[in-house]
């Protein structure tokens, strides 16, 4: 039975998605994200000069740190950092702002499943807010496997719970391009299907993660569209800070 | 690479290992041109893997594990815990990874590496197959490789806590597959001691040599001393460079082609975990394909490897 | 999963039934101690390097475990005839790659790594120095000891490790930089830190770190009346002092002394001269371990 959800919603029926930016005046950029209950804010701070001790000066740093909603930071959220600061790592162009650091901060505001994908989220439409040059955006979702073996997408942290394995996708938005159509397609798969992330748990056949990519593709196309949509709309508002 | 064609004039007349030095992305590539790698392996091809058990003396079970020049190894002590009132009679596993300063030049006294806390965490994720490490749904604790009521002692009383620690001797790369390698392989070897139950309530020690003779009191576990093992996991990294795709990188090819992937399959060909943090590279359906056709090989292999440890053991 | 519902659960080793009777130790009988493992008083740990063959490869896991079996019988035949044995041990220089030098040592159950980075930029922003700089460091694994521990640094070691190397290093050689000696007690089983000492010699001269000579560390104890060489844990334990000597066999100078406990002048006397002979035998093995890899890198 496919349609059952708790909340009604369909199985590929993400929760209400809303996204704000510019809600920091002293940050660089900043962005709070939410999905359903969950809510993230980013700040994004820099570049500042200097890269940090074991880094390469060649290239811009960017460092990520995750502030949980309660209590101290421990592996998990250790992980998380890692993650997001490999993920917006491959977004941004490095090589354009070499030897300085670029601080991200993601303050968990509440937690109701899908935390990383809707921080990752946060973090790419902060750095957007800061003006830092990406090379595309970084849209996230979260596929879940239940029992029967088939895909829920942007599950709350009730259904994460109940679930036989969940993935973290993380994909390459379209790029509106004046290229013709399937130049930038690599071995007969456009761009954008890509992987830039993926954490999965729980254990699943070969062919249910393939399914669980399948379903994410299709869900970030349409993520992506709304993101460029709800980032346009709020471009004229902050032309002064492009300044 | 700012200037391609500064290093193709000198690279004609510069030494291979100057050259190896300056132009180290240009290094590689050429071999790859040519499906081979600098140490000679085949794009495709792990290095050799070496496996001992019952390294540490001091521990209930260990193991140490090499791939190439990557060595780790992995000790288990038991202890004795009380089980938690939610689950009274199931044990715990708590696994720490460590990297000293011994292992790596990067690596200094007082300031853990940042790799050492997310592949701990990457660990426990894989051993105790959890949906999430810091909650507990019971329903998913038996899907892992180690069926925690296995640990138990006596229910709601005592049972097991295994601590699993892992040490990074030396840090050449794929350090998550040696990790996962050694700490399957220390589970193997477990040998957990028989115990009794005192008057106190306390769990002690039944001492081996008076095994049988005059046991006044009687061991709690007197057929539970191995862990049986289901489904192990192994896990291959591979390391996505334009269209290659290299197994089992050296820390050499991890610092120079950023893209990493990390797949983890069970002996009976599930998918545990397909772990791609970013990198500049994306993972087209080919090549999350590729990948997985080179872990299940080399599942295969690491497999074997685990056998033939262990029927060495046996013979002894 | 520790952290499982907030804190850990407090978890404890559980010990034996009954603790094992041993007669009293310093009774006025001729023979009041008898050493755990069977050695005599002056002899040392015998070579049994097989148990961790870090260096070696899987098809000599099972010759492996035969061959320890053999040696071990032979090393027993051989101290029952020969009372003052040669000092026996097991080093292994290069055992880490990522390191510019290293060493593996192990006497009986202890059982060390030594790695020596450098010389390299100093990473504390210090004062011009026209001289290299040491920095020592010793950690001991959670496993390393029978109950199980934090695996913390060792604060005391470090510090009485980088004093015994100081003198032997020419660290005029190196202005302006570092030279890292970290060690990893893997398994400790008694006279650590003279064997983290000897081992982080070789692996200086592994990493082709200029010296005046290497540096053999030996530890006694004093049971009672009687003077035991080399101590293993449960001998440490019950000592009622200890002497370790470091020192530089071929100049036959002494970087290191360290007595604790209660000594009398003649057993001082003794026990000085003890270690000093053992450290001459143990830089004839450490010397062979150098020469040897050095052949074999040649090959």
């Amino acid at each position: 039975m496919e349609s059952e959800r708790d909340d009604g919603r369909s199985p590929s029926q993400l929760r209400p998605l809303s996204c704000a930016r510019n809600v920091l005046h002293r940050a660089h950029g900043s962005a709070s994200w939410s999905q359903g209950d969950t809510k993230v804010l980013a700040a994004v701070y820099g570049p500042k000069a200097g890269t940090k001790k074991n880094e390469n000066p060649e290239k811009a740093c960017i460092e990520v740190i995750w502030k949980p909603k309660t209590g101290q930071i421990g592996k998990q959220e250790k992980e998380f950092e890692m993650i997001l600061k490999r993920t917006l790592q491959s977004i941004c162009i490095l090589t354009l702002n070499p030897n300085t650091t670029t601080s991200i901060i993601v303050q968990v505001v509440n937690d109701d499943g899908a935390l990383l994908v809707c921080a990752i989220n946060a973090a790419c439409a902060a750095l957007i807010d800061a003006g830092i040059p990406l090379k595309h955006l970084a849209v996230a979702i979260c596929c879940c496997l239940a029992e029967g073996g088939y895909v829920i997408l942007d599950p709350t942290k009730l259904e994460e719970q109940k679930m036989r394995g969940f993935a973290y996708l993380v994909f390459p938005n379209s790029v509106v391009s004046v290229l013709p159509k399937g130049s930038s397609r690599v071995e007969g798969e456009p761009m954008e299907h890509g992987i830039i992330t993926s954490v999965t748990h729980g254990v699943m056949s070969v062919e249910e993660y393939l399914k669980c990519l399948e379903r994410g593709r299709a869900a970030s196309t349409k993520l992506s569209d709304l993101l460029r949509r709800s980032l346009q709309s709020q471009l004229p508002s902050d032309s002064s800070k492009a300044v | 690479m700012g200037l391609p064609d500064a290093s193709e004039d000198l690279s004609s007349e510069m030494e291979v290992d100057a050259f190896r030095r300056l132009f180290p992305l240009r290094y590689f590539e050429r071999h790859l041109s040519e499906s081979i790698r600098p140490d000679a392996r085949p794009l495709g091809r792990a290095r050799d893997t070496t496996l001992a058990l019952g390294a540490v003396a001091s521990a209930h079970g260990s193991a140490l594990a090499k791939i190439g020049s990557t060595t780790m190894l992995a000790a288990i002590k038991m202890e004795v815990m009380t089980p938690s009132t939610e689950s009274p009679d199931e044990g715990s596993i708590a696994i720490d990874f460590h990297m000293p300063p011994i292992c790596s030049p990067i690596v200094r006294p007082g300031r853990p590496a940042e790799a050492a806390p997310v592949i701990s965490k990457q660990l426990s994720d894989t051993i105790s197959r959890q949906v999430k490490s810091f909650l507990c749904y019971p329903f998913l604790l038996n899907s892992g490789m180690i069926n925690l009521k296995e640990l138990s002692l006596v229910s709601g009383k005592a049972a097991w806590m295994a601590y699993l620690d892992i040490y990074c001797l030396d840090a050449d790369g794929a350090l998550f597959d040696a990790a996962l390698l050694s700490a399957v392989a220390a589970f193997s070897h477990l040998q957990i001691p028989i115990v009794s139950l005192n008057d106190d309530g306390k769990i002690e020690l039944i001492s081996e040599e008076d095994d049988g003779a005059k046991l006044e009191v009687e061991p709690v576990n007197k057929e539970k001393r191995k862990l049986t093992l289901s489904s192990i996991p192994f896990s291959l990294t591979c390391i996505l460079h334009k269209n290659y795709i290299l197994a089992d990188p050296t820390a050499e090819e991890e610092s120079i082609m950023e893209t990493a992937v990390t797949v983890v399959l069970d002996s009976s060909s599930r998918l545990v975990s397909f772990y791609k943090p970013g990198g500049p590279v994306l993972a087209h359906t080919s090549a999350v394909q590729d990948c997985v056709a080179l872990t299940r090989q080399r599942v295969k292999e690491l497999q074997n490897i685990l056998d033939e440890t262990l029927s060495g053991m046996e013979i002894d | 999963m520790a952290a499982q519902g907030g804190a850990a659960p407090s978890t404890y080793t559980p010990t034996p039934t009954k603790k094992t009777q041993r007669s009293p130790f310093f009774s006025d009988s001729d023979v009041d101690w008898l050493r755990p493992d069977g050695r005599g008083f002056h002899q040392c740990r015998p070579a049994c390097g097989f148990t961790f063959n870090l260096l070696g490869c899987c098809d000599l896991i099972v010759f492996t475990y035969a061959g320890m079996f053999s040696l071990s019988l032979l090393s027993s035949c051989a101290f029952f005839s020969v009372l003052y044995s040669y000092m026996k041990g097991f080093f292994r220089t290069g055992a880490v790659n990522s390191a510019a030098g290293s060493a593996y040592a192990e006497f009986g159950n202890t059982k060390v790594i030594v790695s020596v980075f450098g010389p390299r930029e100093s990473k504390k922003a210090m004062v011009y120095s026209d001289v290299g700089r040491l920095n020592c460091n010793v950690s001991y694994t959670t496993f390393a000891n029978p109950a199980r521990g934090l695996g913390s640094d060792n604060k005391e070691f470090s510090s009485m490790l980088h004093k015994a190397l100081e003198g032997a290093i020419m660290l005029e050689t190196f202005p302006k930089t570092t030279v890292d000696v970290f060690a990893l007690v893997l398994e400790s089983g008694g006279s650590d830190l003279p064997v983290v000492i000897s081992c982080a010699s070789l692996a200086l001269a592994d990493a082709g770190i200029m010296m005046y000579d290497l540096v053999a560390g030996v530890s006694v104890s004093c049971l009672g009346r009687n003077l035991i060489i080399d101590p293993i844990l449960e001998e440490e334990s019950f000592q009622d002092g200890s002497m370790m000597i470091t020192c530089m066999p071929s100049r036959y100078e002494v970087t290191q002394l360290t007595i604790t406990g209660e000594w009398s002048t003649a057993k001082l006397n003794e026990a000085m001269q003890l270690c000093l002979d053992a450290c001459s035998k143990l830089d004839k093995i450490m010397r062979a371990c150098l020469e040897e890899a050095a052949s074999a890198s040649q090959d």
